[in-house]
Order: C-alpha cells, then structure tokens, then sequence
C-alpha cells in the first residue's frame, strides 16, 4: 500500500487469531531447488533466523543475568572481608542474595514494562515477513494533554505544572492500563521461556563445537556438536511460529473491549435508525394519508352539493396517495432494497451499477448468497462507496468486484477518479462503513492517493458453500 | 381480450379483475402464487397477462421468472409486469428477448385507470410499456460526455423522447401532450436526427432503438 493509505477498523480483532498472508515469505525458505545446495539454504537461514530470534528474545534474560552477576559481585564485596561468627555471615549472605534478588526483579520489570512494546513490534515484522502472520494489535491511544483554566496541564490523570511533565507522566501511566501491553509484556516472558532456549540451542551448540574442534583429543565430539547445531538449526526457531500464534495477538481483554464498543455502536445506530423511520413515517405517508382522508371527507361533502368544486378535490387526494406511495417506496428501499431480497446480493449490486452516475463494471465470482445480515452490509457499503465515487472520486468509471477466498468475502471497489479518499475530510463515509462492518469482524482497506486512481477493499469473514 | 393475473394481495387482485372487467374484457384466471401463474400462463395462453413480481410461497421475483419462463415456451406471449419498484435490471431482462408484448410498470399505475388500460393494451398488441420511473433513471443514468447529443434536445423534444421510450405510438404521444400528430412527427424526426439514429416508425422497434442509445454505455 502507498503511504497515502490508511488501514480502518479493529476487524481482524474481532475475526479471531491471526490471519495467514500469502504475501511475503523469507527467501531462502521458498527455494525449491533440491539436494546440497537447497539444505545449505535451509541451514544458513535457519542460523540467520536463530540469531536475530535469540537476539530480539534474549536481550530481557542477558541483562536480568548481567544485572545478578554484578549485582551479586557487587553485594558481596560488602562483607568479603568480614571475620564474624559464622551465623552472622550466613545471615549477610542471605541478605545479600536477596538484595540481589530484588535488583534483578526490578530490572526484569523495568525491561518488561518498558521494552516489551518495542521487542513484540519487531516480533510482529518478522512473523509477518517469516510465516506470513499478519498479526494486527491495537494499543490504546495515549489520552491528549490539554491546558486547563487554571494553566495546570491534564493528561487524563493527573495535573501538571509543564505539558512536557505531563506528557512523560502520561506515557509512564498508560503503558500499564493498556490491555494490550500486558499482553506484551507476557509475550516477552514468554519468547524468553521458548524462542530464546530453542533459537538459541543450535547456535549455542555450533560455537561450542567450534571451540571443542580446537582443543586437543576433543575433536570428535566437536565435531558431534557442529554436526548437531547445523542440523537443529533449520527447525529450532520454528517454535516462535506457535509462540506468536498464541500470544503475539490481541489480549483477550482488548478483544472483549474492541466487541463492546462495537455492540455500543450497533445500538445507538440501531435507535438512530428506528427514529429516522419512525420520524418519516410520521411526517411523509402518514401525513399525506391524513390530508387523503380529509381531502375524501370534503369531497363527499360537496359531492351533494357542487360536484364540479369535489372534482379538484378527488384529483387532488389521488395524486397525494401517488405521493405517499412514493415515499413509501423510498423507505422500504432505505431499509430493504428490494432487489436484495429477491435477487441476492450480486444483482443489487449489478442494480447499483446501472443506477450510479458512472458506467460501474461488476463482477461477481461468489459460490453462493451469503447470510441475509451480510448481504445487506455489504450492499449498503457498496452504495456508500458508488454513492462517494460519483460525488467526489470525478471518475469516468469504476469497477466493483465480489470475490471469496480464504472465508472471506472480499469486495474491491475501484475508481479513477482524483483518489485522496483517504482523508480526513471526506472519511465520516467510510467511518460509517467501516463501523457497520465491524458488527461482522469485518475491515476496510483504502488505497487512494492523490491523483488517483482509488481502490477500496471491503473484508468480511463468512461462509459460503 | 383474454386475460391472466397474478397477484398475492386479495385487495389489489379484486381490484385489478373489476378494473379490467369494467373495460370489457375477460379474466380468465386470478392467481396468488408463483406455481401458479406458470401454468396459467401455459395453459390459457391469454391476450395479456398482469403479473406482479413478488409472489409467495418465498416472495422474491418468482413473479418475473415465470413470466420469462412462460415468455420462452411461448414467444411473445404479451406479460406486463408490475412492481411496488422498478429496476433497470429486471427492465433489461424483460426487454432481452426483443420481441415486444412487454409491459413494466409501477403498481401506482392502477390509481390512473385511463394511462394503465392503455398501457395494457399496447402490451397486448405486441408494443412495450415503460415505466416513467425507468426511462427517468435511464435518462439520468451514467454521465454521458460534455458533447452528448442528448443535451442539445429541448425540453419537449425530451418529453417526446421519454413518452417514445414508454412505448407510446405517435397518436399516443400526441394525446398526451395535446399536440397534434403532425408535430410529434416533427419532434420524433429532430429527434432521431440529433441523436443519429434511423427514424423508425415502427413502435417496438423505435422503443429499442431509444433503449439502446439510452442504455449503450451501461450495456454489459
């Protein structure tokens, strides 16, 4: 995507796990030439993989050691030189070990509370360019700082007397409350767990075969180890596949928040649209058929009287029923359209197309009619889109394209009109899309830079046979 | 004439069979369901038939499939087709077979007696009833270029263009707009020629001709 595009929505979130990119893979990993020369490749990438793993995994560890080594190298020059009975040494020992203890604590929370965002952004690269695991994570937004009357600045918590205090202290406090840093964090001590061990192992035992081949009389067993470290190495940092599966994702937590907002939307969408109805029914046919059934009652009236004058009248009330029916008619098409629900979602779509400003191609290569709810989202967002690229794409024509693969229906909507869609000014459209998707886990994807062309990608996970 | 109607709403269907009694002509059968109106159609082969779109038993187009259904075991046989919408896609299928004795309208269009018994009519005698509503969407439809004959038609020579559209004839025309037939000739021929089409005094195929130049860009 061009770096005019933007991602909307928290869909994958709510479509489950991480979702498999057939797009990039590592190199060396997709050769198919056999024999030597393809094992050569598999070793020397397995070993590049280990290192960069063991080494993005292993920063946390190597530092808590390096902290307890000369923390406890440290504590104990304390009483090195002490002569006192030996229950009093015991004891300044344990106090010692404690106190060491309890700087390495502190490091490994340091590390976890600060590093793990950084160290879980890399891991998320890799997981994508390695295994194809698209992995996509929302953090919560840092609350904005603002100035308040009093010339103390708020940052959501706590007031401070500097904007720059304010911000840092901001920071600091919403690392913590983000469900999904917890989730960082327990992904870091995890990898630490797994990743590191396994990434590690093979490159671990590739130097110390080395090192034995050196030594006099150990030659065999130095061998034994390269031998071993060179053929583990294709598969140990296979373990971070699984690792980040399973915990590199959105929390449980923020799942569960992403959902509740979504549901919170749904409903006042839902009473919003239950009043738009109620409010045209009120004021458009209902209206019209009060006046009708006067205009009917006048007419009765003069019919005894002076018919020529109930003539008007009677033309009057038919054309005030044409209109209502009319209105009606828009309603219905507002809440059903009516070709949805006979025909599917391809010809409303095909229906759209032949009423849009453009000439708008469509094809459709869907297996089947997806659920009713879908359909209707879907068909509402396409009009949404149609409706866009004729107000402000300035397009000669566009292309609608439904498609399924992966259970996931996928609609392409493309324009060549100026692009720029993208941008903040003409995106409440697309935030309402992205929102009635988002009841059904699905996403948007825009590509639309300035000057066009515009290419805008609906994604809704379903099932169809 | 002989004729066939399918409609689900006992109120609309009683009220259809009285209007086109009161015009002189035969129902030969008054059917509520999709099932139905296939064999009805098969079997009394009418004059013209009145089939509303949306039919149980699973009210989406059984109505319209049926009368395409019949339309293909039986050439020609004259459908109007009527719906509380119109689309320019069922318009385009109805209007595929380019044989005539086609009809699409609105179900608003019963409240105009007079318009509606005409519009039967001329389905009846092979012609072609439009719905305004439709010929409205064509004429509004995809962006036609800046030289676009269509904008250099005055404003009666459009509404000429829309009723020719509908499928009325020259007289028809003529009536509507309280002209007299030797101007709507006048018209149709400035007409044809801003547009470069061939002048076609033949209804059907000049109401194909319309359709064609109207809907050529969108015409996949």
């Amino acid at each position: 995507m061009s770096p005019n595009s933007r991602r909307l929505g928290n869909g994958t979130a709510l479509a489950g796990g991480p979702v498999a990119d057939p797009g990039p893979k590592g190199t060396m990993m997709v050769m198919t030439t056999r024999g030597p020369l393809r094992w050569g490749a598999d070793v020397g990438g397995g070993l590049y993989r280990s290192a960069v793993l063991a080494g993005l995994t292993g920063v946390t560890p190597v530092i808590c050691a390096a902290v307890a080594y000369f923390g406890a190298g440290f504590a104990f020059t304390w009483t090195a030189n002490m002569n006192a009975a030996l229950a009093v040494r015991v004891l300044a020992a344990a106090g010692e070990i404690l106190i060491t203890i309890v700087w390495t604590s502190v490091a490994a929370l340091l590390l976890l509370r600060r590093g793990s965002r950084p160290i879980t952004r890399a891991a998320r690269r890799l997981a994508k360019a390695w295994l194809g695991l698209r992995i996509e994570v929302r953090y919560a937004e840092p609350h904005p700082v603002t100035q308040m009357s009093t010339g103390f600045w708020w940052n959501g918590r706590e007031y401070y007397k500097t904007e720059r205090e304010a911000r840092w202290h901001g920071r600091m406090q919403q690392g913590p409350a983000d469900p999904q840093h917890r989730q960082d964090a327990l992904w870091t001590a995890v990898a630490v767990l797994t990743v590191f061990p396994a990434a590690a192992a093979p490159l671990l035992a590739l130097a110390a075969g080395i090192f034995l081949t050196l030594q006099a009389g150990l030659l065999a067993w130095g061998v034994a180890l390269i031998v071993a470290g060179l053929a583990s190495a294709p598969f140990g940092w296979r373990v971070f596949g699984p690792v980040a599966a399973a915990f590199l994702g959105q929390s449980a937590r923020s799942k569960v928040e992403a959902l509740q907002a979504v549901q919170a939307d749904m409903t006042q969408t839902q009473a919003a649209e239950l009043e738009r109805i109620e409010r045209s029914l009120h004021d458009g046919a209902q209206a019209r058929i009060v006046a009708l059934g006067m205009a009917m009652g006048a007419a009765e009236h003069l019919l005894d009287t002076d018919p020529e004058k109930a003539r008007p009248i009677i033309a009057g009330a038919r054309a005030s029923a044409a209109e209502a029916l009319t209105e009606l008619r828009d309603l219905a098409r507002g809440i059903n359209p009516p070709v949805l629900s006979e025909r599917g979602l391809v010809d409303a779509v095909r229906a759209l197309a032949l009423d849009a400003p453009v000439p708008v191609f469509v094809r459709s290569s869907l297996p089947s009619r997806p659920e009713r709810p879908v359909e209707a989202a879907v068909y509402f967002a396409v009009a949404e889109l149609l409706a866009n690229v004729g107000k402000h794409a300035h397009a000669t024509r566009a292309a609608v394209e439904l498609g399924y693969a992966d259970k996931t229906l996928a609609v392409t909507v493309t324009d060549d009109g100026q692009g720029g869609a993208a941008g903040p000014a003409t995106g409440s459209g697309l935030t309402g899309i992205e929102r009635r998707l988002a009841a059904f886990g699905g996403r948007v994807d825009i590509d639309s830079p300035a000057g066009g062309p515009t290419r805008i990608t609906l994604g809704i996970p379903c099932v169809l046979s | 004439m002989r004729v066939v109607i399918a409609e689900d709403l006992f109120l609309l269907r009683d009220g259809l069979v009285r209007l086109v009694e009161a015009y002189g002509h035969t129902v030969v059968a008054a059917v509520d369901n999709g099932p139905a109106v296939l064999s009805a159609l098969l079997e009394n082969r009418p004059d013209v038939s009145i089939v509303d779109v949306r039919l149980p038993p699973t009210f989406s187009d059984e109505g319209l499939k049926a009368a395409l259904a019949a339309r293909r075991e039986v050439p020609g046989l004259p459908v109007l087709i009527l719906s509380t919408h119109v689309e320019q896609l069922y318009a385009r299928e109805l209007l595929a077979d380019d044989r005539g004795g086609i009809g699409y309208l609105l179900k608003d269009r019963v409240m105009d007696a007079a318009h509606f018994m005409d519009a039967v009519g001329r389905v009846a005698g092979g012609g072609t009833a439009l719905d305004p509503a439709v010929i409205a969407k064509l004429l509004g439809g995809p962006a036609r270029a800046a030289d676009d004959p269509l904008g250099t038609l005055t404003e009666r020579e459009r509404s000429v263009l829309e009723l020719m559209a509908e499928g009325l004839s020259n007289a028809a025309i003529a009536a509507r707009l309280f002209l007299s037939e030797g101007a709507i000739s006048k018209y149709t021929t400035t007409i044809f020629a801003k547009l470069g089409l061939a002048e076609d005094e033949d209804t059907n195929r000049r109401v194909r001709a319309v359709l064609a130049y109207l809907g050529a860009e969108a015409d996949r």
